[in-house]
């Protein structure tokens, strides 16, 4: 079973076949937003959850190196040129032992082994243009040299139509490697990302944030034989977020790691490894006084150094004819402003082949998290293990079969249960935006609050303090002015700030269908479902989690239309949030959101291996506002809409 | 927006432990600016409207609305008497007052990095203060402050300036603004 489907991933789609995906761009880590288990969080958002898992609990790995962001700013691309990615993977729940630290899902991309000839690819767009080269060296080509990557020009086309905005967005690949010898080669992989938003004013500009990241990996890896192979890396990276004022927070990384698979014997696969991160945290500073909730969630983020060190093994054993089993584990140990813990991952999967074009496939494990960053930021991680390691148990049983005229098919069942899991997003239960009508107390005046809440919420009243009262009826409140000697605190911090230390338990549940016929057929497609639930206890409530969104469908259809014509289209659905009570409905949930998303593209083969396309896509075609939250006022309650979040782009893409 | 709001929100207060006085690597601040009289009458006036709400939250919070005379010790020595009524809305978060502060010597400090946040102050005399003190963000505050006659002395700023006045204040404050006359003087502050 060489090569076939590890049982803790989801469905895998090659290359050329995200090129076919209507919405994508192309992008191969676009690509996962489709994949069964994933939900969004908002249509047009990279950030989401996977099996009810949040997005700061998602790892994202390129070449088994660990990465902290996988797009660009807003709706931007990935933060790898396409060309360079050969495939990219979702590990829902239940991964193999190489997989750990994260609670939630992994995204592994896998770069495309060098050619021994000269090829690359290019593309030119409204917003941004890319490339990449290869070109094979020496003698017997035994060396290769790659370099890519992208320049947004946003930045320009913004300044014609808003002159104080600045949006800017860059990022690189160079890889080089050299074959010592026919068993052993020597590499570097270096690859960055850069994003910017800045405000420019009369006399300076702004940054209102900025992120960037580094990574410069030095491999050698040795084959052994034709029994295995073996990888030994260094890597180092640099990580940084910044805000106004030169603030920013810094990340320098050092790590290794070591890669062992070994075949032991004829039906059995052994895979092992060690790794070991210091991420050294520089959080340069202004002093000042901070908003009480600030100052608290400051805390947990002091300059330090952070160490992890883990070891793991698994064996994929196949122990009769059609029936293989993969036990493993790994161990890891955390260290963090002079706390320690220790988190040990058992993992077992197996895959049976009922009868030849049918498998089935279960995978279960436990995966051990540090306390987590509401969304993945560079820099941004809590130190201090403060609330101990999250925890998940996963399991997933599911069946694969081959249909008929090379169609596809799996459908997935699956179980995940999150102990002392950061959830921000998903325990901040929905609230109404204003009062309701009937919930503000109708004998009294409410008070004229122009300009005075000071803070992120405006004046926004929120409907949780709508009806309760502030402090004891009958008694003499207290002259809170000023907050008390710090600075003010509006309600959404306060909130997020809670948000943010609170650890809950969760679990999601469910069902995932994915059928496909090869994109890059006459006629392809794929119907990718989720059903599911995801909830939270905390405090001994338990409730519907803030994103769970019981249905999620995406499908899409690429025709081949003759002379070399090809176009497609994509339909994305999904359920409405769960709604905050409301007076004046009983609709549980907000309205569903559905989009279109289209495709065409004609394209010239220039020789055998040099082609040039013409490319348009429209990303949410009809211009679909999606509904995110509740808004009363006198007059009643309403859905608030945002968008259309609407890409639509022109451009070139070619290769040789 | 509650969706976006929070992202936003969170990222913001990502960014915004950016400027958390929480690591090592702290950035020497700035000299602060010269603080003329203008920029002394308004610690003055924040001193002042400080201390009448310490003495308010230690003599008057969570009592029963109604009839109050109370008087409590200063932090620094001397003391503050508070008397006349309140009643509230505590649905709206809000208490109407109507009370007389009498300070006698009533000594109060403060100390923060910001240079225009620190005072350390003892003051005497009489004020009335009539309108709502409101637990934002339910409500909003906005109360009428006055005396015939009040005494503030010590200092003010960082570095500390020696600051004296004896004359009739006049404070308004509408939500956390404070603006007024010491001695005649315009004046106003940001609680």
């Amino acid at each position: 079973m060489r090569g076939a489907r590890e049982p803790g991933r989801t469905v895998s789609l090659s290359r050329t076949e995200v090129r076919q995906i209507p919405g994508a761009f192309g992008d191969p880590f676009r690509a996962v937003e489709i994949m069964p288990g994933v939900t969004p969080i908002v249509s047009g958002l990279p950030f989401f959850f996977v099996r009810g898992a949040p997005p700061g609990n998602v790892g994202y790995y390129l070449d088994g190196v660990r990465i902290p962001l996988l797009f660009h700013v807003g709706a931007g691309p990935s933060v790898v040129h396409p060309g360079l990615v050969q495939r990219v993977d979702l590990y829902p729940g239940g991964y193999p032992a190489r997989f750990g630290r994260f609670s939630g899902g992994i995204v592994s991309g896998e770069t495309a082994a060098p050619l021994d000839r000269p090829h690359g690819e290019y593309n030119l767009r409204l917003f941004d243009a890319g490339a990449m080269v290869e070109t094979p060296f020496g003698p017997k080509n035994r060396g290769s040299v790659l370099l890519g990557g992208r320049y947004s020009y946003t930045a320009f086309l913004l300044t014609q139509i808003a002159s104080d905005t600045l949006l800017d967005y860059w990022d690189y690949q160079g890889r080089a490697t050299y074959d010592l010898t026919p068993d052993d080669q020597i590499s570097v992989f270096a690859f960055g990302s850069y994003d910017y938003l800045g405000q420019r004013t009369a006399t300076q500009t702004i940054t209102l944030f900025g992120t960037e990241f580094h990574r410069v990996d030095l491999r050698y890896d040795r084959k052994l034989g034709d029994r295995g192979t073996m990888r030994v890396a260094v890597t180092t990276g640099f990580d940084r977020s910044r805000a106004q004022e030169d603030r920013y927070v810094r990340d320098r990384v050092l790590g290794a790691r070591t890669e062992l698979s070994y075949y032991a014997g004829p039906r059995v696969l052994l895979r092992a490894g060690t790794d070991l991160q210091v991420d050294s945290y520089d959080v340069q500073v202004v002093s000042g006084t901070l908003a009480p909730s600030v100052a608290r969630v400051a805390s947990f983020f002091p300059s330090r150094t952070d160490l992890a060190f883990g070891t793991r093994a698994d064996a994929v054993i196949a122990v009769a004819k059609g029936f293989e089993v993969t036990p493993g584990a790994r161990v890891d140990l955390f260290a963090s402003d002079g706390a320690t813990a220790l988190g040990v991952d058992p993992r077992l999967a197996m895959r049976t082949e009922i009868t030849p074009s049918v498998r089935v496939l279960s995978a279960m494990g436990i995966a051990h998290q540090p306390p987590s960053f509401v969304v993945p930021v560079p820099g941004f991680q809590p130190g201090g293990l403060r609330g101990g390691l999250q925890k998940a148990y996963q399991t997933a049983l599911g069946i694969e079969a081959d249909l008929f005229e090379a169609i596809t098919g799996t459908a997935t069942v699956f179980h995940n249960a999150f102990y002392d899991m950061s959830d921000p997003l998903g325990t901040s239960p929905p609230q109404l935006s204003g009062c309701a009508p009937g919930t503000f107390p109708t004998d009294t005046l409410a008070g004229d609050r122009t300009r005075t809440s000071g803070g992120f919420g405006g004046g926004g009243g929120g409907g949780a303090t709508c009806g309760i009262p502030r402090f004891p009826p009958g008694t003499i409140g207290p002259d809170r002015s000023g907050g008390g000697q710090q600075g003010a605190d509006s309600r959404s911090t306060q909130t997020a700030a809670n948000a943010f230390e609170v650890r809950t338990r969760g679990e999601a549940i469910g069902l995932e269908l994915f059928v496909k016929k090869k994109l890059t057929s006459r006629l392809g497609g794929f119907l990718s479902y989720t059903l599911s639930r995801s909830t939270r206890t905390y405090e001994g409530r338990s409730y519907i989690a803030t994103f769970d969104r019981t249905h999620v469908l995406n499908t899409a259809l690429a025709f081949d239309l003759g002379k070399n014509w090809r176009a497609g289209t994509r339909f994305t659905f999904y359920t409405g949030l769960p709604k905050a009570p409301d007076p004046t409905d009983d609709a549980t949930r907000l309205q569903p959101f559905y989009r279109v998303d289209l495709r065409l593209e004609k394209r010239w083969q220039l020789s055998k291996t040099a082609w040039i396309s013409g490319v348009a896509e429209w990303l949410n075609a009809t211009l679909t506002k999606e509904a995110i939250a509740t808004t009363c006022t006198l007059g009643g309650c309403q859905a608030q809409l945002i968008g259309p979040v609407t890409i639509p782009s022109v451009g070139v893409e070619g290769g040789f | 927006m509650r969706v976006c709001r929070f992202i936003v929100v969170s990222l913001a207060l990502g960014a915004g432990l950016l400027g958390a006085g929480c690591g090592s690597a702290v950035t020497a601040p700035p000299a602060p600016p010269p603080c003329e009289d203008a920029c002394k009458d308004g610690v003055a006036l924040k001193a002042l409207r400080e201390t009448m709400k310490l003495a308010f939250n230690l003599t008057l919070q969570g009592k029963p609305v109604g009839e109050h005379d109370e008087t409590t010790p200063c932090p620094l020595g001397g003391s503050a008497r508070v008397f006349g009524s309140a009643t509230s809305n505590a649905l709206q978060g809000a208490t109407e007052v109507k009370l007389t502060y009498v300070l006698a010597e009533c000594r109060y400090l403060f100390k923060d990095d910001d240079a225009e946040d620190n005072y350390a102050m003892m003051i005497s005399g009489t004020m009335t203060q009539e309108g709502i003190l409101a637990v934002q963000p339910s409500a909003t505050s906005a109360l009428v402050m006055k005396s015939e006659s009040m005494r503030l002395l010590g200092t003010v700023y960082d570095p500390p300036l020696e600051y004296a006045a004896d004359c009739p204040i006049e404070l308004g404050q509408n939500g956390n603004k404070l603006t007024g006359t010491i001695c005649g003087r315009e004046a106003f502050s940001d609680l």
